[in-house]
C-alpha cells in the first residue's frame, strides 16, 4: 500500500494502453488504415481488367490471388507505408508537442526514456496494424476477386505450394516489412524529437526516400547501394521462389536493424535534452 | 504545526517531519536561463514557503513562465539549482511532480478527442492514480471546474474559457501538495475569474502549497498570502503580501470638509500633514487615536478615518518603475 502512495511512474501498460488508444481515436490513423485497405483492391481489379501476364510482382498476380498480398505489400512499402508511419511518428512526438501535450505527460510524470519508449511502441503499432491490413485485405481480394486455383500459389520457380505454405509466405514478407517500417519509424521517431513541427517530420522522410532512390540509381555510386535503406525493398519477391531465397531478406532486414538503432539512439539523446 | 506523516513518512525525507516553515514547496537558488542572447531570467533566488499562495507578478515577457518551467524541470536552467517539495530539478524530480499539478502555457489537449477523453488520457499517466480510480478521479475534477456539462464535447469546439477550465482540471486529478497555475484566468470571464478563485482558497485551505502567476494584479491581491515581483527576468521584490504592502507609504487618511482647520489643528502638535482627497493624510506625528481626538475636540467634522495601505498597483508601479 505505502509503495502504490509513493510511486513515481504510472504502470507502463496502462501507459501503452492509453498511448494505442490515442493512436486509434485519431481520425487520420483510421483513414489512412482504411486507404490501405483499398490498395490490394484496386490492384486486384487492375489485373482483372488488364488481363494479360505483365513482368515482375504484378505480372505474377494474374490468376494467382495469393502473390496479391505480397505485391501490394512491395507496391506500398515503396511511398505509402513509409509516408504513414512518418504520419505516425511525427503525431508521436513533434505534433504532441506542437498541442501542448507533451507538457502534461512529462509532468504528471512520464520519465523522459520511457516517453520514447511509450511513443515507439504507438508508432510500431501503427506499423503492424497497417501491414496487416493491407495483408489480409490482400489475401482476401486475391482471393476472391484475383482467384486462384484449389487456392494454391504458384511461385516464381514455377513449383505450386499449397494455401498453408502460400500463407506463410505472405507472413514472412508482412514481418520483414514490418522490419523495414521499425526503421523508418525509429528515424522518423528521431527528426520528430529534433522539432515542433510534424510536417518538418514528413518532408523528412520524403526527402530522404527520394534521396535514396536518385542515388541507388546512379550506377557509379554502387558502392553505396549497402548502406541505403531503400536498396533491398524489392526483397519481398524472394519469398515467391521455392525454395524461399533469404539472403536479400536477411541483409535488409539487418540494416533496417541498424537504421532503427541509430533513430532509437536519437531519439532517446534529443529527448534527455528538449524542452517541452 | 507539523505535516501528517504519510503511511511511508519513513522513508520520506526528515524535513518532511520538520515544521512547516522548514521546507520550502520550491527554492530557486541564483537561477538563470539563457537564450541565445537574451537573458529570460537572471540568476533568481526564490522559496515559496509550504502552505503559502505565491502570486507571481510582472508584465509579459519577464521571465514568469520560464522560472516556472525551470522548478518543474521542463527547462533546463543555464545555471542555478532549483528544488521542488525539496527534492532536486531535474534529478529527481520524479519524486516531487506526483504532488504537482500545474497548468503551465495554457492548457495543452488534443482537439479530435472530447475533454473527458483528453483528461483519462493525462489520467493514465498519473503514477498516483490507481487504475480503477480514474474514471472517478475524471469527473470529480470536471464537475469542480464545472465542465460537466460539455465533458464529451470535443475539445476542438471548446470555448477558451472551457479550454482553461480543463487545463485546470488536469491539475487538479489527484489532491496536490502544490499546484502551479500560469494565468489561469486568461480567457476566463469574471463568472470564471472568482471560480479559479475559489478553487486557489479551496487548495489553500486543505494546506496545498499554489503558485500562481498573473500579470492582473487585483487577481492576485485576492488571492494570495505572499508575492513575487519580476522585471526583465530579475527579481523585484519578494516575501508576504502583508508585509510589501506596509513597507510602502504608510499614514492616516482623514476624510473631513474642514480640510483648514484641520491641517492648522495637526500644525499644533507638530503632526506631519497635508491636503489630499477626501482631507487630510497625516504622515508623522502623535498616534492615531491622539490625532483623533485632537481634531474632533478642535471641532473638524471627521466622516472617517483610516489607515493608508497602498494598493499592490500603486506598489507594483513603484516597484517596475524604479527599477526600470
Amino acid at each position: 500500500m505505502t509503495q502504490v502512495l509513493e510511486r513515481t511512474a504510472a504502470p507502463l501498460p496502462r501507459l501503452l494502453a492509453a498511448e494505442v488508444r490515442w493512436v486509434f481515436r485519431r481520425p487520420r490513423t483510421l483513414i489512412t488504415l482504411g486507404l490501405f485497405a483499398l490498395i490490394p483492391v484496386l490492384i486486384a481489379i487492375g489485373v482483372v481488367v488488364a488481363d494479360r501476364g505483365g513482368n515482375g510482382l504484378i505480372g505474377a498476380v494474374a490468376g494467382n490471388g495469393l502473390v496479391l498480398p505480397i505485391a501490394a505489400l512491395t507496391v506500398a512499402l515503396a511511398l505509402l507505408l513509409p509516408l504513414a508511419i512518418a504520419m505516425a511518428a511525427a503525431d508521436a512526438i513533434a505534433g504532441e508537442a506542437a498541442h501542448g501535450t507533451l507538457r502534461g505527460l512529462l509532468l504528471a510524470p512520464v520519465s523522459r526514456l520511457r516517453l520514447v519508449g511509450v511513443k515507439a511502441f504507438g508508432v510500431l503499432v501503427v506499423a503492424v496494424a497497417a501491414v496487416t491490413v493491407i495483408a489480409v485485405v490482400g489475401v482476401l481480394a486475391g482471393m476472391v476477386v484475383v482467384g486462384s486455383a484449389d487456392g494454391q500459389m504458384v511461385t516464381l520457380s514455377g513449383t505450386t505450394l499449397g494455401l498453408g505454405a502460400g500463407l506463410a509466405r505472405v507472413a514472412l514478407v508482412a514481418v520483414w516489412v514490418v522490419g523495414q517500417l521499425v526503421a523508418v519509424g525509429a528515424v522518423a521517431l528521431a527528426v520528430s524529437s529534433l522539432t515542433e513541427h510534424p510536417l518538418v517530420v514528413l518532408a523528412s522522410v520524403l526527402g530522404g526516400l527520394i534521396t535514396f532512390g536518385v542515388l541507388g540509381a546512379i550506377p557509379a555510386l554502387d558502392w553505396l547501394q549497402p548502406w541505403l535503406l531503400t536498396s533491398g525493398w524489392t526483397a519481398a519477391a524472394d519469398a515467391l521462389r521455392d525454395p524461399v531465397t533469404l539472403d536479400a531478406l536477411g541483409s535488409s532486414t539487418l540494416r533496417a536493424l541498424c537504421y532503427a538503432a541509430i533513430g532509437v539512439g536519437v531519439t532517446v539523446w534529443r529527448m534527455q535534452r528538449r524542452d517541452a | 504545526m507539523t505535516v501528517s506523516r504519510t503511511a511511508s513518512g519513513v522513508a520520506l525525507d526528515v524535513r518532511e517531519a520538520a515544521p512547516v516553515t522548514a521546507a520550502p514547496a520550491a527554492r530557486a537558488r541564483g537561477l538563470r536561463k539563457v537564450y541565445g542572447r537574451t537573458v529570460a531570467v537572471g540568476g533568481i533566488d526564490l522559496e515559496v514557503p509550504t502552505g503559502a499562495v505565491l502570486g507571481m507578478l510582472g508584465p509579459n515577457g519577464s521571465g514568469k513562465t520560464t522560472l516556472i518551467r525551470m522548478l518543474l524541470g521542463l527547462t533546463r536552467p543555464t545555471a542555478g539549482e532549483a528544488e521542488l517539495l525539496g527534492h532536486p530539478v531535474p534529478e529527481a524530480v520524479a519524486h516531487a511532480l506526483p504532488h504537482v499539478g500545474a497548468l503551465v502555457e495554457g492548457p495543452g489537449f488534443h482537439p479530435f478527442l472530447s475533454g473527458r477523453e483528453n483528461l483519462r488520457r493525462l489520467a493514465a499517466a498519473e503514477p498516483l492514480l490507481e487504475s480503477a480510480a480514474i474514471p472517478g478521479a475524471v469527473d470529480a475534477a470536471l464537475e469542480r471546474v464545472a465542465l460537466g456539462h460539455a465533458a464529451d464535447r470535443r475539445f476542438r469546439g471548446y470555448s477558451l474559457g472551457m479550454k482553461q477550465r480543463l487545463g485546470l482540471a488536469g491539475a487538479l486529478l489527484v489532491p496536490r501538495r502544490l499546484v502551479v497555475l500560469d494565468e489561469p484566468t486568461n480567457g476566463l470571464d469574471p463568472a470564471g475569474t472568482r471560480d479559479v478563485r475559489t478553487i486557489i482558497g479551496e487548495l489553500h485551505a486543505a494546506g496545498s502549497t499554489v503558485i500562481v502567476s498573473s500579470h492582473l494584479l487585483a487577481e492576485v491581491e485576492a488571492t494570495c498570502t505572499h508575492v513575487a515581483v519580476l522585471q526583465s527576468g530579475s527579481l523585484l521584490a519578494a516575501g508576504e503580501l502583508a508585509g510589501l504592502l506596509d513597507s510602502g507609504t504608510g499614514g492616516l487618511v482623514v476624510s473631513t470638509p474642514d480640510v483648514q482647520l484641520a491641517l492648522s489643528t495637526l500644525e499644533s502638535v507638530d503632526a506631519v500633514a497635508t491636503a489630499a482627497e477626501p482631507g487630510v493624510v497625516v504622515t508623522g506625528g502623535p498616534e492615531a487615536p491622539e490625532i483623533v481626538a485632537l481634531l474632533v475636540r478642535a471641532g473638524v467634522a471627521v466622516h472617517e478615518v483610516h489607515r493608508r495601505r497602498p494598493r499592490l498597483e500603486e506598489l507594483f508601479a513603484q516597484l517596475t518603475e524604479g527599477g526600470a
